[in-house]
């Protein structure tokens, strides 16, 4: 086959083929965008005083800036993860008939996994011009020659290459081990499925994930651990919590399901229940984002709450030793620190949004691929409520449970770094180590432990953020709904 | 003189459910062949292991000596688009490109270049008598001339053998018997064998010979639909 026959045949497609290209290519074009600004901001050295953003400035800030840009591209690319799925029916449909006409197994995976390529490509070179175009007009320095953003830095161009070639590789991978579970015949396209329902073995990768990164608070001194190894334990740890929280829905999913169908009364919680046991691992494809965002969310609030208590247990050491001016005392700017935090929102916010499009997405294709078992129900007198009922409760019965443990987990892990702090054990410890000149407190009295607080207002604004935008985007994909129990669908090839 | 295509004793199970029970066969060098029967009777997943799209359980289907059973699925998928036809009831053409594009994948498939194969599918339009829906797309045309572009596209790689499963059976009789008609008169121009699954005795009138299956064997009583020429 040529490369023109393989490019005409992977652009041939219907209009949800054409929106399913063009989604695929938004998504690597912010994907992109994301992860070179990341590269951007791990391409300044040293003190960047040239900078009037101090998050730009430290060199030891900057790989957090680095990471919450990263942060805001992993919805993103779950995005694009979701878009490729766009349509599938109809795209496997079309390749069946191309493996009639004569294509050998191999050219057909290989024209599915061509059009997303070409439509990462298309989107991550956008990305990189759409880069390099805002670079220049951003580039504003004032009078003392600072600037707000990065614009004179620019990554390695070895660097600039892959992170343009990585979206569309990774997009063809994704599409191709989503294609492994498609077996195109020419007499038609099964599906693999799995009869076996998941088990709770992510609970072990949760475990595993939170112990790695209790491991640099625990033993980071005993072992004499390098910053390096520190942030590797600490980053593992958190990837594999996360995983632990995204592969689990699946095994929740399941077993909300068995519980709905066990228990529950009506065709609504029948419905639903069936579908969660059918497909559990629709809710880990998903949610897989926005579950990821708020894993993020929850760690970035509950480390709020870490420095604000390291702050304050400089207030009360001060107060307790009696020194009223300087004395040991917390960071000049707290503002700052919390600030940072507030970035880290925004991006969590960010994600949650873009997250939650990737639902909508999901759940438009599902209920798309659906549509003919849709029409006939409402024609055998199934209320259409009753299945816009059904595919609600279908999203949120998983949902709200993988939620709370994504909150928890993203909390537990920051509560493994510190979770209470004694003030007055300072004076205690000096004098058992024989050191001269320990100063004794002038309010002993004061001696006590601060706790890390819990943010519950917070964690639960961020849970509840996370279910309303689920549920804009379920109310969106209800109108997908509305159309798809058309009884005209039953007359529609 | 060996056969074009053989089927020896094959055998193919749906799960538990016999589908094929042994069955021999044989075609030669443009010989039509109908295979009859009724509903079920595994006449179609005759001509899919014949075909190459199914492999038998058992029992082997030689084409030009050589046992295509033991052919992995990319060699056979290519044998289809070079020496085979397949042509079905429905469902078969691209929906998303045209007549002429659809007639020309094979040869497109193949390797061939786009003017080239588009020439080529022109010509075997024209040959079926739908020339003026070169551009049009399947959405578009009527049942017949749909068949009237699948058969085009079918033989446009001018193959040994052509396996046609119900062609005429979501036509209407008087459409069922001009593409029929089409069918077998370019096969026979090319020299092309059929083998020809039908349960209309109509269909089966148009054959050199009939077999008939019931319930997974040859009907050793021969009594068919048609009556062979």
């Amino acid at each position: 086959m040529r490369p023109t026959t393989l490019v005409r045949l992977a652009v041939a497609g219907s209009r949800t083929d054409r929106l399913r290209t063009v989604l695929t290519a938004l998504s690597a074009l912010l994907a992109t965008v994301a992860m070179l600004c990341a590269a951007t901001v791990l391409s300044i050295t040293d003190y960047a005083e040239r900078y009037t953003n101090p998050l730009l400035i430290e060199p030891g800030l900057r790989p957090g800036v680095a990471a919450t840009l990263i942060l805001v591209s992993l919805p993103v690319l779950a995005l694009a993860g979701q878009c490729i799925r766009l349509g599938a029916p109809a795209r496997d449909r079309r390749l069946a008939a191309i493996r009639l006409a004569g294509a050998t197994p191999g050219e057909s995976v290989l024209i599915a996994t061509a059009e997303t390529v070409v439509a990462g490509l298309l989107g991550s070179g956008t990305g990189l011009v759409a880069f390099l175009v805002a670079r220049r007009l951003l580039d504003r320095p004032d009078l003392y020659g600072q600037r707000v953003l990065p614009t004179d830095v620019l990554p390695p161009v070895p660097v600039l290459v892959v992170l343009v070639l990585l979206v569309p590789v990774l997009a063809g991978v994704i599409g191709a081990v989503l294609m492994r579970q498609v077996i195109i015949t020419p007499l038609g396209v099964v599906r693999r499925v799995r009869t076996r329902g998941p088990r709770p073995w992510p609970g072990l990768l949760i475990a595993a994930g939170i112990g790695l990164f209790a491991v640099p608070g625990q033993l980071g001194e005993q072992w004499n651990m390098s910053k390096n190894t520190v942030y590797a334990f600490l980053g593992s740890g958190a990837v594999l919590t996360m995983a632990g929280v995204v592969l689990g829905t699946a095994w929740i999913s399941y077993a909300a399901g068995v519980l709905l169908r066990r228990y529950g009364r009506g065709p609504v919680t029948l419905l639903a229940g069936q579908r969660l046991i059918t497909d559990p691992w629709n809710g880990s494809r998903t949610m897989a984002g926005l579950l990821t965002a708020v894993i993020a969310g929850a760690v970035a609030l509950a480390y709020r709450e870490l420095l604000a208590t390291e702050f304050r247990y400089y207030d009360v050491y001060n107060a307790m030793m009696g020194w009223t001016d300087g004395g040991m005392g917390a960071p000049d700017e707290p503002e700052f620190y919390y600030g940072a935090v507030r970035l880290v929102m925004v991006a969590v916010a960010l994600a949650s949004v873009v997250a939650a499009a990737g639902v909508l997405v999901a759940l438009a294709e599902s209920i798309v691929a659906r549509r003919r078992t849709y029409a006939a129900l409402t024609a055998t007198g199934v209320p259409r409520r009753t299945l816009s009922a059904a595919v609600l409760l279908q999203t949120l019965t998983p949902l709200i449970p993988a939620l709370l443990l994504g909150l928890a987990a993203g909390d537990a892990l920051v509560r493994l770094i510190l979770s209470e702090k004694p003030v007055g054990n300072e004076f205690r410890e000096c004098v058992a180590a024989g050191g001269g000149g320990c100063e004794a407190p002038l309010h002993p009295e004061m001696a006590t432990v601060l706790h890390v607080p819990i943010p519950w207002g917070n964690l639960a604004l961020l849970g509840g953020g996370a279910l309303l935008a689920v549920l804009v985007a379920v109310g969106a994909g209800l109108l997908v709904l509305r159309a798809s129990t058309d009884l005209e669908e039953l007359r529609a090839s | 003189m060996s056969a074009l295509l053989s089927g020896t004793s094959i055998v193919r199970n749906y799960g538990a459910t016999p589908a094929l029970r042994g069955v021999d066969l044989t075609v030669d060098e443009g010989e039509i062949v109908a295979v009859t029967g009724p509903s079920g009777c595994g006449k179609s997943t005759l001509l899919h292991c014949l075909a190459g799209i199914l492999r038998p359980d058992a029992g082997t289907v030689t084409y030009r000596e050589q046992n295509i059973g033991l052919w992995s699925e990319a060699a056979r998928s290519r044998l289809r688009r070079t020496e085979f036809g397949v042509l079905f009831q429905f469902g078969q053409l691209v929906p998303e490109l045209t007549a002429v594009e659809n007639v020309a994948l094979p040869l497109l498939l193949a390797g061939s270049g786009r003017r080239e194969a588009r020439g080529v599918a022109a010509e075997w339009l024209d040959r079926l008598g739908v020339a003026d829906l070169a551009e049009q797309r399947p959405g578009t045309m009527s049942g017949g001339q749909q068949q009237r572009c699948a058969t085009a596209r079918a033989l446009v790689t001018q193959p040994r053998v052509l396996f046609a499963d119900e062609p005429t059976g979501a036509l209407d009789v008087l459409t069922g018997e001009q593409v029929l008609g089409e069918i077998v008169r370019v096969a026979r121009e090319h020299g092309t064998a059929v083998v020809l699954v039908t349960h209309a005795s109509s269909v089966a009138a148009y054959a050199d010979r009939e077999i008939v299956l019931r319930d997974g064997v040859l009907d050793p009583t021969g009594l068919g639909l048609g009556v062979a020429r």
